[in-house]
């Protein structure tokens, strides 16, 4: 089996194909249908498909001879290379660098437990193979960046964004738009995902003299700071949730390729009627607390092309070359403004300092807030800890700030033989929590001037099962 | 997910790390209010949720984006939106995992 994908085209000799999306689609066919007859076995596989109104014959040839790129192999990327493999894309090509881990199982549905430790773009593969033996799988098992993203998009006809990162969506984004591709977007993390189709109809870089369609910065102008950017890793996921989200952008690119709106406009004089109709941005998001409540599917009516944006917009300075040489720094542009603390030392404590405290009887009356979500705190704790979730924290502290009341409404009510001066521990997950934490309560006067300690456990719980106790089950 | 507010207020959503800064979903806040003075009523009510979240958000009201007043992007138009008695508004920060 992996011999039999060891035989794709090796990615890093694929030949570069130079398209500065002024011209169409690569070679001029791609993508476009044709007439041909279908095959035998192309007409029983893909009938029920054909037979929709709107499909037929030649929305079937224009599947056939489009190329999909889907950049991720995970919760997005396998549901979406299940469809569109199905669908009959004729070219699909998969990049991911990671390898298939236990924890991807319960939503990534094109890897299985026999396949953990492969390349995920070999294992999906098979997994499509298993599905459908016509198309042409192409596999690039390694990370997208600004190197190599140009050369491998500007094959493809339609791209997927189906990543984790945001640096990464950045990059994919501006690229598509400098190479002309529709690029289909979806992303998911804990209860709620997201899909907007950008640069569809693709328009050239600079055009503002109409409504076009947005890129990704026209709808997200910066990224978030990623303290606040949450992974699947950190925040978990819902394996239905991402799942939904990648089925419905292996739809939108369906759609897209059927119709023939991926093949940029040639004519701008004629400049509406392909757009289309309204960008829209869907959102799921799936309520855990209430079970039988009513779904949340809300569909938002976007803005177009911005006449401003950084990479569309009618100044743009962004070119293939400049991000081939590092401008922008995606890496750098999605890492600011990171609000990195640090807390004098003496108001922290290593993991294993604390435990030896402890275990010496040096603390003996003391207060251990974990600021860890509940969800975490359940797998497991420090002897006597007390579970105040960070986000619950930050409310009440806000409250206080706002109404008023007494900041020793912050910590918990009935501990045993708390009084003004009993010091306070604070651990988080990984230690940068617990120090905003600690920040919060002197803020707040909880410190008492200087009477009462604040302390922050550094690295928090991740340190301390790496360095007091290795059993312990940290997510 | 959401019922009509009450006489005087609009509705507004919190969505994904949006939802986990103000640790709910949905609440209900006084109505009229410009919406220049919306993110100054929420950084009130959540400080350190302008910096955190709402500056990388997008905001719909009544499901249709809208540019935020006073932002750099001059593309604001000349009238100023007002948020009206029962108007549904969004946060919707960006979600990058999959």
């Amino acid at each position: 089996m992996q011999q039999d994908i060891a035989q794709q085209p090796e990615a890093k000799s694929v030949p570069v194909l130079v398209n500065n999306g002024q011209d169409g689609p690569n070679n001029g066919t791609s993508g476009v249908g044709g007439s041909r007859r279908l095959t035998e076995e192309e007409f029983d596989r893909y009938s029920r498909q054909m037979i929709v109104p709107g499909v037929g014959k030649d929305g079937q040839l224009r599947l056939i001879n489009s190329r999909i790129l889907i950049i991720g192999a995970g919760g997005l990327g396998c549901p979406a290379a299940q469809y569109v493999a199905g669908a009959g894309v004729g070219t699909i090509g998969i990049v991911d660098g990671d390898v298939v881990e236990v924890s991807n199982l319960h939503r990534q549905v094109g890897h299985v437990a026999s396949r953990i430790g492969m390349k995920k773009v070999d294992s999906l593969i098979t997994h499509l193979r298993g599905l459908n033996t016509l198309p042409t799988y192409v596999p690039y098992g390694f990370h997208i960046g600004p190197q190599n993203a140009a050369e491998i998009i500007s094959q493809y006809d339609l791209v997927m964004d189906c990543t984790d990162n945001p640096a990464t969506r950045y990059l994919i984004s501006d690229i598509c738009v400098l190479l002309c591709k529709p690029l289909v977007s979806a992303a998911s993390v804990q209860k709620s995902g997201q899909l907007i189709v950008l640069n569809c109809p693709p328009t050239p870089q600079g055009r503002v003299d109409g409504k076009y369609a947005p890129c990704y910065r026209c709808c997200f102008k910066k990224p978030p700071p990623p303290s606040s950017m949450l992974s699947c890793g950190e925040a978990g996921i819902v394996g239905p949730v991402v799942g939904m989200m990648g089925v419905a952008q292996a739809g939108e690119a369906i759609k897209i390729l059927v119709s023939a709106l991926h093949i940029p406009s040639r004519d701008f004089s004629i400049p509406l009627e392909r757009n289309l109709a309204q960008p829209t941005l869907l959102i799921y998001t799936y309520e855990l607390e209430n079970a039988v409540g009513p779904y949340s599917f809300r569909a938002l009516k976007m803005a177009g092309r911005k006449k401003n944006c950084f990479a569309c917009g009618e100044n743009s300075t962004l070119t293939l070359e400049g991000i081939q040489s590092g401008t922008p720094n995606y890496e750098q542009f999605c890492s600011l403004p990171s609000p990195t603390f640090t807390l004098p030392p003496d108001e922290r404590i290593t993991a294993s300092a604390y435990h030896e405290a402890r275990s010496r009887g040096e603390i003996p009356n003391h207060l251990l807030l974990d600021t860890r979500e509940k969800e975490h705190f359940s797998f497991g704790s420090i002897d006597g800890a007390v579970n105040i979730p960070f986000g619950r924290l930050l409310a009440k502290a806000a409250a206080i700030k706002r109404e008023g009341g007494a900041a020793s409404e912050l910590l918990p009510g009935e501990v045993l033989g708390v009084t003004e001066d009993t010091p306070v521990f604070v651990v988080c997950r990984r230690g940068l929590d617990s120090q905003e934490a600690v920040e919060k309560l002197k803020e707040l006067g909880v410190n008492n001037g200087g009477k009462r300690r604040i302390v922050d456990i550094v690295g928090g719980m991740k340190a301390w099962k790496d360095d007091v106790d290795p059993t312990f089950p940290w997510v | 997910m959401t019922s009509r507010p009450p006489n005087g207020h609009f509705t507004i959503l919190y969505f994904a790390s949006a939802g986990s800064f103000t640790t709910k979903n949905v609440e209900a806040l006084p109505a009229p209010l410009p919406l220049s003075k919306l993110f100054a009523t929420l950084e009130e009510r959540y400080q350190g949720i302008k910096e955190n979240v709402l500056d990388n958000s997008l905001v719909t009201v009544n499901l249709s984006y809208v540019d935020m007043p006073g932002g750099e992007d001059g593309e604001t138009s000349d009238e100023e939106i007002v948020i009206q008695e029962g108007d549904e508004v969004a946060i919707i920060p960006p979600v990058s995992s999959g």
